[in-house]
């Protein structure tokens, strides 16, 4: 026995070296990173690649700035930068008016009716952007829409009032779509806001107009700014209300002319690619501002956070009409595609009737539901929802813990790096991870590329971001030293994750795999460039449906179908939140 | 029961910069005995208290629980935190919200690794840890439910439950209110004294470190300043340190003119004139010292005393009313004075008063910043 030397060290070679040096930490931390990196870069160098390169027939050819020179020598391309910029501008500000006004309504007055106005912000979010467009097209259309139909008939008008293919449409819809994410952001702005600072700026002898501008604007100046950055990314990035409202009247942004240079026959990859590069910057620009201004507005919460107290402000009799008003935004904003949405899916005549009883049909519904398409493409929804929420989630989990709990270097990376896809706009992802399978192709052993797994791929890439914010604020919430007693209790890790970590997380990631699953089942933008002749998904089958232009009683049906189940979805999700912030 | 050896930790904080929160402390705890930690925040007590846990690995040094080496870095050996089989109470309590106080002291059996619980067993052991924490019938309530006293007394049950060798308090009562704080420091002596555990103690509270300990040890930048029983933590600090962290003191600052004597008393020129004190180490003719006397011993009085020796005149420059003392600021001049006084000793402020010293409550120590680990 060797045993007896006490300075006997027994020599290791790197194999052994390696295995001591590689814990079970370091082990999952590097898992989890190459995951990351290959979910996160291989679109991205793909990106790059394809636009300094020559598209030739085979694929990406000989390294050129053919593209770039293309791309900026159009004579159009100015046009197309002032569109998309006069588009995500326009539609970033009238956003976040809606949004903040409904937060502030909601969080700092004494309306009656908050709660209605919160449940119904939630509401919206559950509605796809490509519905929403589709439903005011029927609406505000010059020659079928209702509303228009409407407004002439009651003004006596020769012309129809609004088009709803214009740059004024595209910029409403697009608001109403996202008004509830401007007031998710602007909430809790308004809720930190401690109301004793302006009552000490009255104190002080400030007239109200002065309080607004010396202390209330400046507080919640952070706060604007950095949800006015999110929504421009946001707009700029936006799909389908180009796609729908824009094109009808050559309207294009960037996204569609994305889309449609890689449409073409033969594809312009190159020429896309170098258009993508282009939005990409910009976006990462928005992004980068974006963090900077959330930084600053994290600085002034915790200036606040000490002694706030929640006091709404008195209305008085201006209460009703604050309420009235901000329905009224409900109603514009929500209710009315909504209504047009379920109006139209009743009726089988292209505009509905004011012939309410002897018109009324069930037949869209029941063609949908057995358009074998349809079904297909619910599947298809459903197995990718599930599954990229599920490994979004676990992902998101594993690696929030890994930062936020141990002391395994580099960690960090992590978080950076799942953050990245914010940036990407959808319509990136997308066309970069077609063309990145479309080269890795012929390396993988298994067909990628018209299958879900591809599908997969792209939702998991742009999910991840969210899961992992998911994750870290559950376990932020969770102090460190319920775990710690537990291991000290003689809990093994995966005693401490099954019985104290997972119980205590469980309703933050229920949360997170329902907002995830609606994500992936709203989804239309990066499905268009992936989904192949058997993997249409409810997004693709509704946009083909309505490119079809065959019924739209049959499109409002199959919009009904997928509206009223997401609805649901987010009504348990806003128990599970309502459970969450009890708990805290 | 519990040694230290040469303990060493240096964090990495995220500037890059180094942080050495553990500078090599060496501690015993006898069988039985609770040895506070003792410290202002960031002096290395909790980093020492969670290596003994294993929540933290050391880079130097030697653990040795019981006769169990548990962590030894020459030797790579360190026992992972749930073999080590200790008992521990954190500072938040760290209660599980979604168990019952049942389960939450259960806990500690439901994962054993090194044998099976019957649920007889595991019943009659929750009842048993429930009741010395007087919590006896607490059973099915949800831990959500309790008072902040009660999720104390369920952190310590739990930490009690399975009989451990070596109980580790992590500030534990550094969240109650201060009735409830004093009425938890009887509980915990109490309990510790019935049960006879070798505890480890961590505080930044001084009044709960005299109150509640065999031994004390005061920690500073990562360093044992001074070890020993409260009276001589209180009486005879040896650093200014030391003297400054343990409740309030009077610091005067001066030059030896007569080293020690054998009967180590010596004499000091300050702005009040010579005065004799004890020194606490040796100290050496025209040596800088600082004398430190506690604000209770200084003797006030009207008429000058009869003994001249370490007597001066002074000031009243306000007083506070406290009820069962009165403290007082006198003005002396160079240096003002805290002075606390029973409540007979009744000067209004500006009254002229005389102060006296007495020269054994006097203790002298040389006067500069010591952080060098004492000799054990």
């Amino acid at each position: 026995m060797v045993a007896a030397d006490p300075t006997y060290v027994p020599r290791k070679n790197a194999l052994m070296k390696f295995a001591e040096w590689l814990t079970l930490g370091r082990f999952v931390l590097i898992i989890c990173a190459i995951i990351c990196a290959w979910l996160v870069f291989v679109p991205l160098v793909s990106l790059i690649y394809v636009s300094f390169a020559e598209d030739t027939p085979a694929g990406p050819g000989a390294l050129t700035f053919e593209n770039f020179i293309n791309a900026y020598s159009k004579d159009y391309l100015p046009d197309l930068f002032i569109t998309s910029l006069e588009f995500a501008v326009s539609s970033a500000i009238i956003t976040l008016l809606l949004g903040a006004g409904i937060a502030w309504v909601v969080e700092r007055t004494d309306a009656p009716g908050r709660n209605i106005f919160h449940a119904l912000s939630l509401v919206a979010f559950a509605v796809p952007g490509l519905l929403i467009a589709m439903a005011w097209a029927l609406t505000l259309s010059p020659n079928i829409g209702w509303g228009n139909k409407v407004l002439q008939a009651v003004f006596g008008l020769d012309e129809a009032p609004f088009n709803i293919f214009s740059m004024g449409g595209m910029i409403w819809t697009l608001s109403s779509h996202y008004f509830p994410l401007a007031y998710l952001l602007m909430g809790p702005a308004f809720r930190v806001l401690d109301i004793r600072m302006e009552e000490a700026a009255v104190v002080a002898g400030a007239k109200n107009w002065q309080v607004a501008r010396r202390v209330t604007m400046p507080l919640l100046r952070p706060a604007i700014l950095s949800t006015l950055l999110l929504l421009f990314v946001r707009a700029i990035e936006a799909f389908e209300v180009p796609l729908l409202l824009g094109l009808p009247s050559k309207i294009y942004v960037f996204t569609t002319e994305i889309r449609f240079a890689i449409a073409e026959a033969p594809p312009q990859f190159g020429y896309s690619s170098a258009l993508g590069l282009t939005l990409l910057v910009i976006c990462i620009l928005g992004v980068w501002a974006y963090r900077h201004a959330t930084r600053d507005a994290e600085a002034y919460a915790t200036v606040t956070g000490k002694g706030y107290m929640p006091t709404p402000i008195k209305l008085g009799a201006w209460r009703w009409p604050v309420t009235i008003a901000t329905s009224l935004v409900f109603v514009a904003a929500l209710g009315l595609p909504l209504i047009a949405l379920l109006w139209q899916s009743v009726y089988y005549k292209t505009i509905p009737n004011v012939d309410l009883v002897a018109d009324f049909t069930l037949r869209n519904y029941a063609y949908i539901l057995e358009y074998p398409v349809f079904l297909s493409a619910l599947k298809n929804s459903a197995i990718l929802g599930a599954s990229s929420a599920t490994l979004v989630v676990a992902l998101g989990f594993v690696m929030a813990w890994m930062v936020q709990r141990t002391n395994v270097r580099h960690a960090w990376t992590l978080d950076a790096m799942a953050f990245i896809p914010i940036a990407i706009p959808s319509v990136i992802i997308g066309a970069s991870i077609l063309f990145a399978y479309l080269m890795l192709q012929r390396y993988l052993p298994f067909q990628l590329y018209n299958t879900l797994g591809i599908l997969l791929i792209a939702y998991v890439t742009m999910y991840l971001p969210y899961g992992m914010r998911f994750a870290s604020g559950g376990i932020i919430q969770i102090h460190k030293e319920l775990e710690e007693v537990a291991e000290v209790s003689g809990a093994s890790l995966m005693q401490t994750f099954r019985r104290v970590l997972l119980p205590l997380m469980s309703p933050v990631l229920i949360a997170a795999w329902l907002y995830i699953f609606v994500m992936a089942v709203r989804e239309l933008t990066a499905s268009i460039f992936l989904a192949g002749p058997h993997t249409q998904v409810l997004g693709t089958i509704s946009l083909t449906l309505w490119e079809e232009g065959g019924s739209y009683g049959t499109v409002a049906a199959l919009s009904m179908v997928q509206i009223i189940p997401l609805i649901m979805i987010v009504a348990v999700m806003r128990h599970m939140e309502n459970k969450i912030s009890r708990r805290g | 029961m519990l040694t230290i050896e040469s303990l060493k930790k240096t964090f990495i904080t995220r500037d890059g910069s180094r942080v050495n929160a553990v500078g090599g402390v060496s501690l015993e705890v006898e069988t039985g005995k609770l040895l506070t930690l003792l410290g202002p925040s960031g002096c290395g007590k909790t980093t020492t208290l969670r290596s003994v846990a294993g929540l933290e690995k050391p880079d130097e040094g030697r653990i040795v629980i019981d006769g169990e080496v548990v962590f030894d870095s020459r030797e790579g050996i360190n026992t992972p935190a749930n073999r080590r089989g200790i008992g521990m109470v954190f500072q938040s309590y760290a209660i599980w919200p979604h168990m019952t106080v049942f389960e939450n002291v259960a806990f500690p059996m439901r994962v054993s690794q090194d044998r099976k619980y019957s649920n007889a067993e595991i019943e009659g052991m929750v009842a048993r840890a429930l009741d010395m924490v007087r919590l006896g019938g607490y059973q099915t309530r949800s831990s959500t439910q309790l008072s902040g006293g009660q999720q104390q007394r369920l952190a310590l049950a739990r930490g009690l439950v399975k009989e451990p060798k070596l109980l580790l308090l992590d500030e534990p009562l550094s969240n109650l209110d201060a009735k409830l704080r004093e009425q938890m420091r009887f509980e915990l002596k109490r309990l510790q004294l019935e049960l006879g555990i070798t505890t480890l103690y961590v505080t930044h509270d001084q009044a709960e470190a005299l109150a509640l300990s065999d031994e004390i040890a005061v920690m500073d930048s990562g360093h044992v300043i001074q070890r020993g029983n409260p009276y001589e933590i209180y009486h005879k600090p040896i650093t200014e340190f030391v003297a400054a962290f343990i409740g309030s003191t009077n610091i005067l600052r001066g030059r030896v003119e007569n080293a020690m004597a054998a009967d180590g008393m010596g004499s000091v020129v300050t702005a009040h004139g010579v005065l004799r004190c004890s020194f606490s180490r040796g100290a050496a003719s025209e040596d800088d010292v600082i004398i430190v006397i506690r604000p209770e011993d200084v003797v006030l009085s009207a008429e000058a005393p009869a003994d001249p020796q370490n007597a001066f005149q002074g000031k009243v420059a306000n007083r506070i009313f406290l009820g069962e003392v009165i403290d007082y600021l006198i003005d002396s001049g160079e240096e003002e004075l805290r002075v606390r006084a029973r409540p007979e000793w009744d000067f209004a402020i500006g009254a002229e008063v005389h102060i006296s010293l007495p020269p054994e409550k006097c203790v002298g120590l040389a006067d500069r910043h010591e952080t060098a680990p004492a000799a054990a």
